[in-house]
């Protein structure tokens, strides 16, 4: 019922577009395991509201933790994208996201 | 026993808050229990305004804290807060239809609610970065104060636009806290209430919809006005008044203690100097950390027991030093401009510095001590 008695698990989420992957932790969110696998992931608030972070689930099951609709386009939603600060994962995923150069 | 005491020093305002609903229980002199320990906690804070603490790692770099334990008692306080609620409320009704609620005594319950409802924001700000679930109770805890909006427009606008005119929530200089508590209420109330506008209007929705949060979240208060109307009649809506002033005045004094007079660029990325930092050992422990805001503001979705000093501006004293000072404009504004002095020549950026000068220049405002603009 409520996140805190979530299962302990970590998953891999696989850069489609650069061939790298990383594991995240349970209880971090996609952006938290990229900055601490030392990734370049474009970011600003870090709580969903700025939309910095966005990114294309191509694959795997995600949880928002927010609800994306104030910051996402319904065409954005529709086509799988993300905000990677707001997201924890629910089975390993493939991600597309342009990383910072 | 580090974990046990790492955990444990959160409890202060819950065991103050169930103190205070025990007093409007007993009645007579009781009931001022929450006024009270309001006072004690101004003098605590204040005697241990020297005492600053680190945040707490292990040698692998783990926190103590425990999330389970620490989400759990912020999810107990929504029940809590609506018990202290439901507490006024008996309080109301007694006086009503009895004697055996003396005016004395209901005026200090109608003080000790609205003072600890106020410290209950504590809460909704923290579970507003924190999950599905830890969102709609910070809304439900927000909404017995009257003040949902503040859940979207806290993540939405105050941690987007803070230190710019665009944040109600961000005072600038030479504002009181009693004009800043109108602005920054309605002008939050404003931006939630575009946000919906705009959300529902992108997904071809009527405004009055199901789906409005800023139409729901002032829908969540209607217990509390049920409540005090039943409750007391004409007096329970006098009750009700002043509880929400005090509440919403305690929270907005919050936000004004935390960014008054920084100052950042538009599309500039919020730094550790657009936020004072207040973390003395009595306000890290009674508000749970929300004083290191400097950390907050950088690193959103961080836990509180996780945040840490990161040289963000200091006013020196704590949450309720600085809001007795607060509370008399002259003397907030005399306190505060040596910090801001120090800010504008040593942490401002370049076109900080500028706006601050120009500031100074166009209202002639309290003394202009910039060394280079
Ligand atoms: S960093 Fe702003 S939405 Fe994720």
């Amino acid at each position: 019922m409520f996140g805190l008695f979530k299962k302990n698990k970590s998953f891999t989420a696989k850069l489609a577009d650069y061939d790298q992957e990383f594991i995240v932790e349970p209880g971090d969110s996609l952006l938290t395991g990229a900055l601490k696998a030392g990734l370049p992931w474009p970011k600003r608030c870090q709580v969903g509201s700025c939309g910095t972070c966005k990114c294309k689930i191509i694959d795997g099951k995600t949880r928002a933790e927010i609800d994306f609709s104030y910051v996402l386009s319904p065409d954005e939603l529709n086509d799988g994208y993300a905000l990677a600060c707001q997201t924890s994962l629910k089975s390993d995923i493939s991600v597309a996201v342009n990383l910072i150069d | 026993m580090k974990t046990f005491y790492v955990n444990v020093r959160y409890l202060i305002v819950p065991v103050m808050t169930v103190l205070t609903i025990c007093g409007l229980f007993l009645g007579g002199i009781y009931a001022w229990t929450g006024v009270f320990l309001f006072g004690l906690n101004i003098i605590l804070d204040t005697a241990t305004k020297n005492i600053h603490l680190r945040a707490d790692f292990d040698e692998n770099g783990n926190s103590f804290g425990i999330k389970t334990f620490q989400y759990i008692v912020m999810y107990l306080m929504l029940p809590i807060f609506i018990v202290l609620q439901c507490t006024l409320g008996w309080n109301l009704y007694q006086f009503t239809t009895s004697s055996a609620v003396t005016i004395e005594s209901l005026i200090g319950a109608i003080l000790s609610t609205g003072l600890w409802a106020g410290l209950g924001i504590i809460y909704g700000h923290e579970l507003s970065h924190n999950k599905k679930e830890g969102f709609s109770v910070s809304r439900a805890v927000m909404a017995l104060s009257g003040a949902s909006h503040f859940t979207y427009a806290h993540v939405y606008q105050h941690h987007l636009e803070l230190g710019h005119q665009n944040d109600p929530a961000t005072a600038p200089r030479g504002r009181n806290v009693y004009w800043h508590t109108w602005l920054s209420h309605f002008g939050q109330s404003k931006f939630s209430f575009d946000l919906e506008k705009q959300k529902l209007e992108r997904h071809n929705k009527s405004f009055f919809s199901l789906d409005n949060k800023w139409i729901l979240g002032y829908l969540y208060s209607l217990p509390s006005i049920t409540l005090f109307v039943w409750s007391g009649g004409i007096i329970g809506i006098v009750a009700l008044v002043v509880v929400w002033s005090i509440s919403n005045f305690l929270l907005e004094a919050l936000n004004f203690m935390g960014h008054y007079g920084l100052i950042r660029e538009a599309g500039k990325p919020v730094e550790h100097r657009h936020s004072w930092d207040n973390d003395n050992l009595f306000t890290s422990w009674f508000f749970i950390e929300i004083g290191r805001q400097g950390d907050h503001h950088v690193r959103g979705e961080t836990y509180f027991w996780e945040l840490d000093e990161v040289g963000a501006p200091n006013y020196e004293i704590g949450y309720f030093t600085l809001f007795l000072l607060t509370l008399i404009p002259p003397f907030f504004r005399k306190y505060t401009q040596k910090y801001l002095d120090e800010w504008d020549n040593n942490q401002a950026s370049v076109a900080e510095r500028q706006i601050a000068k120009d500031y100074y220049e166009d209202t002639k405002h309290l003394s202009n001590n910039i060394l280079v603009a």
